[in-house]
């Protein structure tokens, strides 16, 4: 292998690890949290791709009123999906097989998000404009688009914002409390009926933010958000359900499988190339990668 | 006469279809200690549960301060000044002594003097103080508990429910824990207590209701009922 | 010196432990008057092709049988054994290429192909099973979800030539080939119809037999299941088995009719669908997947020209059924054939009419979907003492 493949694989390692990390995060979250698999995150950066579309190519409008609009659009989206796909079925979790179920409702928020883009907006492919256009050559031939460092510079901002934002703020300590402990911290009088769709809210805010980036790489289309989520499924099942540093180690490990695997056999094929990895590895390690989460820790 | 702080009546409550607690009344006036002993099983945390409204009773009422709190759920009824420490504490095992301390005061009028009682709670406690960013899980059982007991007096309360805080502890650890339960009494505090058995209540239970498979079967002070043989035998017999 | 027993007696009979059952029919929720009006149902679907003159629309009717047999399959080990399987698509699409180039290549029957490509299948799925009893249930669709993709890639790249990459089978001559067009599809509907019939019925069978009751223990209870001897790996490995083997027929068919096949068979977007008519139907009952395949065969059809449109509706469907009515449409029809029953049974006070309501309550019972509270009265049903090999 080359030294220019070793730098390429580098580069690409960070970006895709940087894009699956912002997005899987979000769903580590949510699973941390309200202890379920949120299908409609990869919609969510569907429709940060379009708002993105929108403001920077209809509306002309900067960069980061862009952000900003997705951030905002994602986040309402976000808590509606927990107050129509979830909330009615907290009273029922017991009784039922809430994983699985939870599951089919926002997938099924996932399926009209989708379709009503189809509907509304027709399933033809919309180039968004970069965030930063142009590139650098960084090393022989190796081209570092300014928009893939602006998408992995953002995205481990927002990353390590959202770590400060759980570790430092009053909110953020009570969404941990809840992964911790729901019945301990409702007796601190957390308001377990508002922090859910918060939380909500912010996971597909991130990617909804994701998506003005990838849109920008990608283009924007209703089907934009199927690929994101089968990444971020595998991330997190990967790195450990619950746990936000596995979750990111498990994106920068992905990144580093895929890159790999565009060197060795392409692009086309390093997503099946993938699943193989995946099959393997849940074979012999049933919990992925980090092993069993005792709790969801976040 | 002012209003009890707490009254239970005709509370049923329990998981599924098995009742645990059938039928129980009980009256905590203000600024008493109310002991419930009782065996394993017989419903003290089912009730204590019931009333902070982690479950949801059956049948029956509860009233905190002539307020009707039945049924509402635990975050509801925390704001109106119930502090419930559950049994094994109910501390955030990975989050730091601090961070619990701090989510004591998480109501919105509490949590702006919340560095106050944090300092409060440090000088009260310095063997919290000096665990103070540690995570929780890697105290001793009794230092937990102290950090139990802290994070309760984060926020002013008018009642305070305690499930069994000796339960797992060595001897000494069960004394200083103890200690901190009656500096709590001297201050004036409302508190309904559970424990298993006799041995170190005496100082401080103003009065002593016996728990058996879910109703009060014998009530008094402590000095009355711990003459009687029959509930000392059964009581003190298990350590 | 104590002597040994004397052994002159025989051995006494064992106590019964267990409730012993009555011995009752592999349908219990069916009474006469439901198996004639399943009769009624199934002799005016088989006219069907005789009165319609529409081609296209008798096309569709068949091509949506297929994919009822397919669903047939798939809400048996999804439902019924409760197994996050998100793979059954590419063991159906395994059992439509093993026929199909069974059929190309060799002179064997087309018949003989289409079970062929069962087998294959059957065997596939016995394959997916072994690792999914490792793993907890979500990481099941990630690992079956990985081998649909990893079968697609390999089908896809496939450079013997074998199956023809991207662009799918050559014309394969399927089962009907001497006859002519018009015949030919109706041939094919009598015949997929008839696989519908059969398949739903000796599932339905198998789901109140031991092993139906067995593979709900497992789903609901896996520590009770465990704790009274049923082992999960022989009873998965079967539930995957004559899934497999229903979902390779449904193949076998596809491919004949088509007369080819691709790998666009398989793919999220197709697996999306059949997903949301199993579970608008009803997850593990016996009716579901026809409910659910029959209304999206409808919805398909009126909104042929506005897929956006279709699938938003499928997905707000999918959304209130799951949480309104957790059990599927067929749980619903279930509970309000119940009402009528018990209104109708308060006109007539015979036993007739109580075995009715009883049957009625089993239904809804014993065919309750996926979601469903663990049914204490089935766990307690399961077969004590079954000949295990696996438990000592």
């Amino acid at each position: 292998m080359a030294a220019t493949d070793i730098v390429g694989i580098a580069v690409t390692t960070i970006i895709l690890g940087s894009i699956y990390g912002l997005v899987a995060i979000g769903m580590t979250l949510i699973y941390g949290t309200l202890r379920i698999l949120d299908m409609s995150q990869g919609s969510m950066v569907m429709v940060g791709s379009f708002v993105g579309w929108g403001i920077l190519v209809v509306a002309g409008l900067n960069p980061v009123i862009a952000i900003a609009a997705a951030f905002v659009a994602t986040f309402i989206l976000g808590a509606l999906t927990q107050l129509v796909s979830v909330q009615p079925l907290m009273k029922r979790r017991n009784a039922i097989d809430f994983e699985m179920v939870t599951f089919i409702t926002t997938f099924a928020v996932a399926m009209i998000l989708t379709n009503v883009a189809l509907e509304l907006l027709g399933p033809q492919q919309r180039n968004v404009t970069p965030v930063i256009s142009g590139g650098v050559n960084i090393y022989h031939g190796v081209n570092l688009p300014y928009q893939s460092m602006a998408m992995a510079i953002v995205s481990i901002t927002m990353m390590a914002g959202l770590g400060i934002f759980l570790a430092r703020t009053r909110w953020g300590m009570a969404i941990r409390a809840v992964a911790q402990d729901l019945d301990a911290a409702r007796l601190m009088g957390v308001p377990v009926g508002k922090l859910y769709p918060l939380t909500m809210g912010l996971a597909s805010a991130l990617a909804g933010v994701a998506g003005v980036f990838l849109g920008g790489l990608y283009f924007a289309y209703p089907q934009a958000g199927d690929l994101p989520l089968l990444e971020a499924l595998i991330v997190v099942i990967f790195g450990g359900l619950g746990s936000l540093p596995g979750t990111v180690y498990a994106a920068y490990a992905i990144g580093l499988i895929q890159a790999t695997a565009e060197v060795l056999v392409g692009t086309t094929w390093s997503l099946p190339i993938l699943y193989g990895v995946i099959l393997f590895v849940l074979i012999i390690r049933p919990y992925g990668l980090l092993g069993k989460p005792s709790e969801a820790r976040l | 006469m002012s209003q009890p702080m707490l009254q239970v009546a005709g509370l049923r409550a329990g998981y599924a279809e098995a009742s645990v607690i059938r039928g129980l009344d009980l009256e905590v006036g203000a600024g008493e200690v109310v002991v419930l002993i009782g065996p394993n099983g017989h419903g003290k945390t089912t009730l204590l549960r019931a009333i902070s409204g982690i479950i949801r009773p059956t049948a029956g009422q509860v009233l905190l301060g002539g307020q009707d709190v039945t049924g509402r759920p635990a975050e509801r009824i925390a704001v109106l000044g119930l502090v419930h420490v559950p049994q094994g504490d109910g501390l955030f095992a990975e989050m730091t002594v601090a961070e619990n301390l701090l989510m004591g005061a998480f109501p919105a009028s509490s949590w702006r003097s919340r560095r106050k009682e944090l300092a409060g709670i440090y000088e009260r406690f310095p063997v919290v103080a000096a665990r103070a960013a540690q995570r929780a899980r890697t105290l001793s059982g009794g230092e937990r508990r102290l950090v139990a007991l802290g994070r309760a007096l984060m926020r002013p309360s008018r009642i305070m429910l305690i499930d069994e805080p000796s339960l797992g502890l060595a001897p000494v650890a069960i004394d200083t824990v103890y200690e901190a339960i009656a500096e709590l009494k001297a201050s004036g505090a409302t508190i309904v207590l559970v424990e298993e058995n006799f041995t170190h209540i005496g100082g401080i239970a103003d009065a002593v209701h016996v728990l058996e498979t879910g109703t009060i079967v014998a009530s008094g002070p402590y000095a009355e009922l711990a003459s009687d043989p029959a509930i000392v035998q059964t009581y003190l017999g298990s350590l | 010196m104590s002597a040994l027993p004397n052994r002159t007696e025989p051995t006494p009979a064992r106590p019964a432990l267990t409730r012993t059952a009555p011995p009752r029919s592999a349908f219990p929720a069916m009474t006469p008057a439901r198996w004639m009006v399943t009769g009624v149902l199934v002799a005016l679907a088989a006219v069907i092709p005789l009165v319609m003159t529409n081609q296209y629309a008798l096309s569709v009717m068949v091509t949506t049988l297929v994919l009822l047999v397919l669903n047939i399959s798939w809400n048996f080990v999804l439902g019924v054994a409760g197994v996050w399987n998100f793979g059954q698509l590419a063991i159906y699409a395994l059992g439509g290429y093993g026929a199909g180039i069974i059929m190309l290549h060799t002179s064997l029957s087309p018949w003989l192909a289409v079970l062929a490509g069962g087998v294959v299948a059957a065997f596939a799925a016995v394959l997916l099973a072994f690792p999914t009893l490792r793993l907890y249930g979500i990481y099941t669709s990630l690992l079956t979800f990985a081998f649909a993709e990893v079968i697609e890639y390999v089908i896809v790249n496939d450079g013997s030539g074998l199956t023809g990459g991207t662009f799918g089978l050559p014309i394969v001559k399927g089962l009907y080939a001497s006859l002519s067009l018009a015949a030919s599809a109706r041939a094919y509907y009598w015949t997929v119809l008839a696989v519908v019939v059969v398949s739903t019925i000796v599932l339905a069978a198998v789901g109140h037999s031991r092993l139906g009751i067995a593979l709900r223990g497992i789903r609901d209870a896996p520590a009770y299941a465990a704790a009274r001897g049923v082992s999960p790996m022989r009873y998965r490995v079967i539930a995957f088995a004559v899934s497999g083997f229903l979902a390779g027929i449904a193949g076998g068919l596809y491919v004949s009719y088509n007369q080819s096949i691709s790998p666009s068979a398989m793919g999220l977007t197709p697996m999306s669908i059949d997903v949301t008519m199993l579970v608008i139907g009803g997850l593990g009952t016996a009716t579901g997947p026809i409910i659910g395949t029959v209304l999206l065969a409808i919805v398909q059809t009126a909104l042929v020209s506005h897929p956006g449109a279709e699938l938003t509706i499928l997905g707000i469907f999918l959304l209130v059924v799951v949480v309104f009515v957790p059990d599927g449409l067929a749980g619903l029809a279930a509970r309000y054939w119940r009402r009528v029953s018990t209104w109708a049974a308060e006109d007539d006070q015979s036993g007739e009419a109580a075995g009715q309501e009883v049957a009625g309550q089993e239904v809804a019972g014993q065919e309750t979907g996926g979601q469903e509270t663990a049914e204490p009265g089935a766990a307690a049903e399961i077969p004590e003492g079954s000949p295990d090999p696996n438990v000592a």
